[in-house]
This record gives structure tokens, sequence and C-alpha cells, in this order.
């Protein structure tokens, strides 16, 4: 289910304090893991960087209503790229993550152009293969990525002789590209670009006949998602210092639509939202032990019982947090 | 008076408070890692109710140093990030002193930058970090990889006539270190490698690789790799009429059973001393072994003890740190480790030295075969 803003007139209404709300909560998450530290910096670490793969992957499938399950080869590329770039060639990690989305670029655009020709359960099954065949490239490719022993020794991000080592440094660095992805997001939302990714999810042949090129958008919102994908891959890399192929496998595939969906497709701050809710439950159910999944699974299913259009829908009528 | 009796309350709580040790035992907390869900589950699983009956049996006796242990299990899922969220929470919210980690290699590498800074040591399942500078925290009870393939090889080249061979290895770490050692060592033995081949944990027939193996003039086969798999190449060995040898790595005793009613004189395997107790000579190996079978056994019955017994090791070396150490303290006790030599453990004699962090140094392993349902240990 897709929520869409009208297509032809990019409304600009006051921001209800309602509708700030997953915002206000999100922010308040932040601010608890930076004045804590330690273990709830490392969570919330990971969901800011799961909230800048699933922003992207919202562009594709919440506001092009596409479905793609294999963005989890971009993260592999933008990742390894970086981390290939700097563990053994020993670039400083801006130019190999700049380099990362580049190559994420050029692979989305060179498997995006054939693939989204297909549609429905045909491009799903398309982008899931894409996902699987780079899996297996980064277990087989061992001279590069090591296979399964991976990567070791990836510095942390930085520019310069500045490096960001520090849990809270790096909350705060994530944090900032979480809110720049999403003022990217709400951005292109509201543009010409936006309102035809609209279209494009209401009617293809509608759009068609509004004279949209609805190949040349799909595979622009094709490519953006991927270069948020690879952006991820790379934060992630450095924010850890090691990698391997199961961080990029199919489980990442299924954490990002649980997120998607928990959140809010089509919405501007249901990524984030899902992201931390899906990151903080397992924790929170951590003192389950054995019964961990049981919990979590059955507040999933709650959520999605009672909030069906995701958790940030639920602060706006037509859905538009 | 009602003053007085608060005043008097509080004084008493904040004497209670302040008195160390007055209320409960100080504890020294070990934090374990482990896969118990996910690919290394069976594994992790083992190695964990070891490294708990090795605390148990060292409280029984009154702890460490008078302090009693207490382990802390976090599941990482078998994956890399899910490691990285779990020594985080045992270093900063459970405050753990000392990891005993399970087999989740890429998870132990990935965390290793934390314990690091941290600065508290872990022994491991898995092999040891590959950066050096995470090194010098990292100790693993695990046997170097060219152990499993040598005992092969040295079998091949006195009790047989087989001399060219095939190496089957899944993609993982350890798997992919045995396949080298296999390439670099067979000429040591007169033997020749005609074939090496990868298949997936989760593979269901591996007929190509055996039939090129066969193709290739190979009359023995070195399977390296957990899992199903083992029985799944024996009877493709089978059903291809392939007259060849099957020789698996260190497994879970359980997974023999069947792939000897295939294969039956054809099979042999790696396995460790805990595995094969009833065959060892009297001697310090077998009484150490022997310290932790017996809890072993009434608590799990015959359940197969090789990981559960490097866990138990992985505690009791550990323990025998703290006490060389005299201290608690994490840079103390890692030092400690660098200086145990002729550690009886249950799997080896251990011998660490500050450039050598995997301490066992001779190989333990023997090679065995099921006959009449029984281990029979034959090299």
């Amino acid at each position: 289910m897709t929520i869409s803003p009208a297509i032809t007139s990019p409304e600009r209404r006051p921001p209800r304090l309602v509708g700030l709300l997953p915002w206000l909560f999100a922010v308040a998450v932040v601010g608890y893991a930076m004045v804590v530290g330690g273990y709830a910096a490392t969570v919330v670490s990971f969901a800011l960087i799961y909230a800048v793969f699933v922003t992207g992957l919202n562009l594709f499938m919440g506001f092009a209503a596409q479905v793609s399950f294999g963005q989890n080869a971009f993260a592999a590329i933008g990742g390894y790229g970086s981390a290939v770039l700097t563990a053994t060639y020993g670039w400083s990690p801006l130019p190999a993550m700049v380099l990362g989305i580049a190559a994420a670029l050029l692979a989305a655009a060179i498997v995006g152009f054939p693939a989204l020709r297909l549609k429905g359960h045909y491009l799903a099954m398309g982008t899931l293969a894409i996902g699987l065949i780079t899996y297996e490239i980064t277990v087989e490719w061992q001279s590069v990525t090591q296979g399964y022993l991976g990567i070791s020794g990836i510095p942390p991000f930085g520019i310069g002789p500045y490096e960001v080592t520090s849990d809270r440094g790096q909350l705060i660095m994530l944090a900032l590209v979480v809110a720049a992805c999403a003022f990217a997001a709400a951005r292109i939302r509201r543009s010409r670009f936006g309102r035809a990714l609209s279209a494009v999810a209401g009617s293809e042949e509608a759009a068609t006949a509004l004279g949209i090129d609805v190949s040349r958008y799909k595979l622009m919102a094709f490519l953006l998602s991927a270069g948020f994908a690879a952006l991820a891959g790379s934060l992630f890399v450095h924010v850890v210092g090691y990698v391997s192929p199961e961080v990029f496998g199919l489980h990442m595939v299924i954490v990002t639509f649980t997120m998607l969906y928990v959140g809010g497709i089509g919405t501007v701050a249901g990524p984030l939202v899902g992201a931390l809710i899906v990151s903080l439950l397992p924790e929170t159910f951590r003192a389950f032990k054995d019964y961990q999944d049981l919990a979590y699974g059955a507040a999933l299913i709650l959520l999605l019982i009672y909030a069906p259009r995701g958790l940030a829908s639920l602060f706006s009528p037509r859905g538009r947090s | 008076m009602k003053q007085n009796l608060i005043a008097a309350v509080l004084a008493a709580s904040i004497a209670a408070a302040g008195a160390p040790g007055a209320s409960a035992q100080e504890l020294y907390k070990i934090g374990v890692s482990a896969g118990l869900t996910g690919y290394a589950a069976t594994v992790d699983r083992a190695w964990r109710d070891g490294v708990e009956l090795a605390a148990a049996a060292v409280n029984a006796k009154g702890g460490v140093m008078g302090r009693k242990i207490q382990v802390i299990v976090e599941d990482n899922r078998s994956e890399p990030q899910e490691a990285v969220t779990v020594y985080r929470k045992m270093l900063s919210s459970d405050k753990v002193d000392v990891f005993v980690s399970g087999c989740v290699s890429a998870g132990n590498f990935a965390a290793a930058g934390l314990l690091l800074r941290a600065k508290v040591p872990m022994m491991l399942c898995s092999i040891l970090p590959q950066q050096a500078e995470h090194l010098p925290w990292a100790f693993t009870t695990l046997p170097p990889a060219g152990f499993e393939v040598d005992k092969r090889l040295e079998y091949l080249k006195e009790k047989t006539q087989v001399r060219k061979i095939a190496v089957l290895h899944d993609p993982t770490p350890y798997a992919n270190l045995q396949k080298g050692v296999a390439e670099r060592n067979a000429a040591k033995y007169g033997l020749e490698v005609v074939s090496v081949d990868q298949y997936k944990q989760d593979d269901a027939d591996l007929s190509v690789q055996i039939s090129k193996a066969r193709s290739a003039g190979a009359g023995a086969i070195l399977k390296i790799g957990l899992g199903g798999t083992t029985l799944t190449a024996a009877k493709n060995i089978k059903q291809l009429g392939a007259d060849m040898l099957l020789l698996t790595s260190l497994e879970d005793l359980a997974v023999f059973g069947p792939v000897s009613e295939v294969l039956g004189d054809k099979f042999f395997f790696v396995a460790s001393p805990s595995q094969v107790y009833e065959a060892l000579p009297e001697g310090a190996l077998k009484a150490g072994i022997k310290a932790f079978l017996d809890p072993w056994r009434e608590k799990f019955k015959d359940r197969d003890p090789n990981w559960a017994s490097r866990g138990w090791d992985g505690v009791m070396l550990t323990v025998a740190a703290i006490e060389k150490a005299k201290s608690f303290e994490g840079e103390k006790v890692r030092a400690a480790y660098e200086e145990l030599k002729g550690f009886q453990g249950t799997t080896g004699v251990y011998n660490f030295r500050p450039d050598l962090h995997q301490g066992i140094t001779e190989n333990p392993f023997v090679l065995a075969t099921i006959a009449a349902g029984k281990v029979k240990v034959v090299q």
C-alpha cells in the first residue's frame, strides 16, 4: 500500500504538532543514546544506518510503488567499495565512499535498465536475484573480498586528519546524515520528480497518458534508492571497522522491509521510525532469552494490526508524516 | 522521634551499601557471545554448555581467588552486526571482565576493536582476528588448521596406496585455511592434490564435485567442513560407484553414524581426544578429559563432547591466568594468558607465548572410523 501526495499540486501546509511526534520520538531516542552511550549508542547507530537504507527503499517502494528485494546488493557494493579501497589500498574514507556509491549507481543503471521493464512479481523476483548474485560474489571473489574471512582494519569515517572514533561522535555524524536523507526525501516528495513518481505509483498507464516517461522515472527512483543503500553500506563498514558477506545477506532484506512497513511506507518519517523501532524492540526483549524472538514477533504483529499503514501514519490522518 | 528513625534507617542503608561484599559476594563475569541461533547454533550451543559447566565446577570449589564466576551468554545469531551489539551490551551494561566466546569468526573479528579499546581479553572458539593490532587481546583454544589435515595425509601415506587426492571444502574461513594447508603439505606426504572444489553448507548434491575428483584420478577425498553435507558426499560416492575413501574433518559424532552405514570401512574422520576418551591411554590427557567428561556425561548423557570440552578449556585457562596474575584486571589477565605453558586441557596441552595466541602446539587429533557401531582409532 502506498500513500502518495496529489500529483498535480505541491501542497504546503503548516506543520501540525501531532505530525512532529515521530520526529520528536526519533530525537528523544537519539538524545537518550547520546547521553547513555555504550550499548544504547551502538544499537541506535545501527538503527540510523538502516534508516538511511530504508529511506532509499521508500523512494522506490513507497513513492514509486515498485518492488525491490535486491537493494542489499547496492549496500554491498558501497560497503565493499569503501572497505577494499581503504583497508587494502589505503584510501581515505571519503573518496572511497564516493567511489563505492558511484560503483553502486553504475551497477544499478546496468541492471535497472532491463530489470525495470519487469512489473509486479517478476520485478520482485528479478531484484531478488540481483541481491543473491551480489551476495555470492562477495563470498566467492576471495582475492578481493576475502570471502567469509571478511575485511578487517577499515578506518573510521573522517575527513583529513579528523576521524570520528567515539560512540557519540559517530552517533552525531549518523544523525546528521539521516537528517539530510530525510530532508532530501521530503524535498523529493514535493518536487516535480516526486509528483511524477506519485503518478507512476497510481497507474503507470495513466502516468504515460499524462506525458510522464515512466521507464525513466522508475530508473531514476531505482538509482536514487541504490545510492542511499550504498551510502548505508559504506557507513556501516566505517562504523564497525569490519565487513563480511553476512552483513548484506537476505537478513538485511527482511529487516529493512519490516522497518519500512512498521514505520510507514510512503511517509517521510516512516523509515526512521521503523528503523528505530525494529532495532530497539529485540533489545527490549533481550532479557526474555529463548523467548526473545517470540516476544519480538508478537510485538510486530500487534503493531501491524493496530497501525497497518505504519506508525508514522498514526500521526497524520492522510499519512503525510 | 520519627525523624530520628528515618535518619537511623538511612544511615544503616548507607553503611550497608558502602560495605563491599557485605550483602553479596563479588562476582567475576565471563561474557559469551555465541551463535545460539543461525548457522553456528550446533557448535556454539555446545560451547556455551561447556563454559557453563566449567563455571559451575569452579564455583563448586569456591570460585577463583574468592570470587564466584558468573556467565553471561548473549545470542549473536551467527551475524557479525549482532555480535557487535551483544559484545557492546556485555561490555557496557553487564560490565564483563573477560570473554570466552564462540565460533562465529566474523562476529569475533567485528568486535575485536571494541575489546581492544575496553582492554578486555577474549578466549575464543574461533580462529584469531586478522588485524595485527587486535591480536594481543585475543587467544584461541582452536588447534592450528593444519593439524586436522596433516593427520589425514599422514594416514593416507602410511596406511594406504592412495597417492592422488581431492579436496572438497566449504567457504568458511577455517575450511579455507585447511584447504590451503592441504595444497601446501600434500607433497610432503608424497601425495598429489588433483582436484580442489568448494561446496555450500546447504548443498543437497555433491555428485558434480565428486565426479570431477574421480575423473581426475583421486583415490580419496579430504572433506573439510561441518554439517549434513558429509552424509550427502557419502551417498553421492556410493551412488556414483566411486572407489574412493572419504576422510572428513572434525564433526559431531552423531553425524558419523549414518555416514558409516553408507560407506563402511571407506569412511574415516578426524576426532578430538574427548571424542575417543575410552580409547586413550592412561595419562595426563585422559585425566584432564575425565575432569570435564564426568560432569558432562552426568548432565548431557552421550551428547558429543568436542566443542563443549574446548569451552571448558576456555574457562579453565582463564581461571589459571587469573591465579597466575593474582589479579582480575584485564591487562594483567591478558599478560598472564601469554605466560600459560604446559596447561593440560581436554584438547591437548596449551603453550601460549606473547607471539603465539593459539595455544595448542602439538597435534592432539586422531583419525578414527566406526566399526560395529563403535568408534575405533586408526591413526
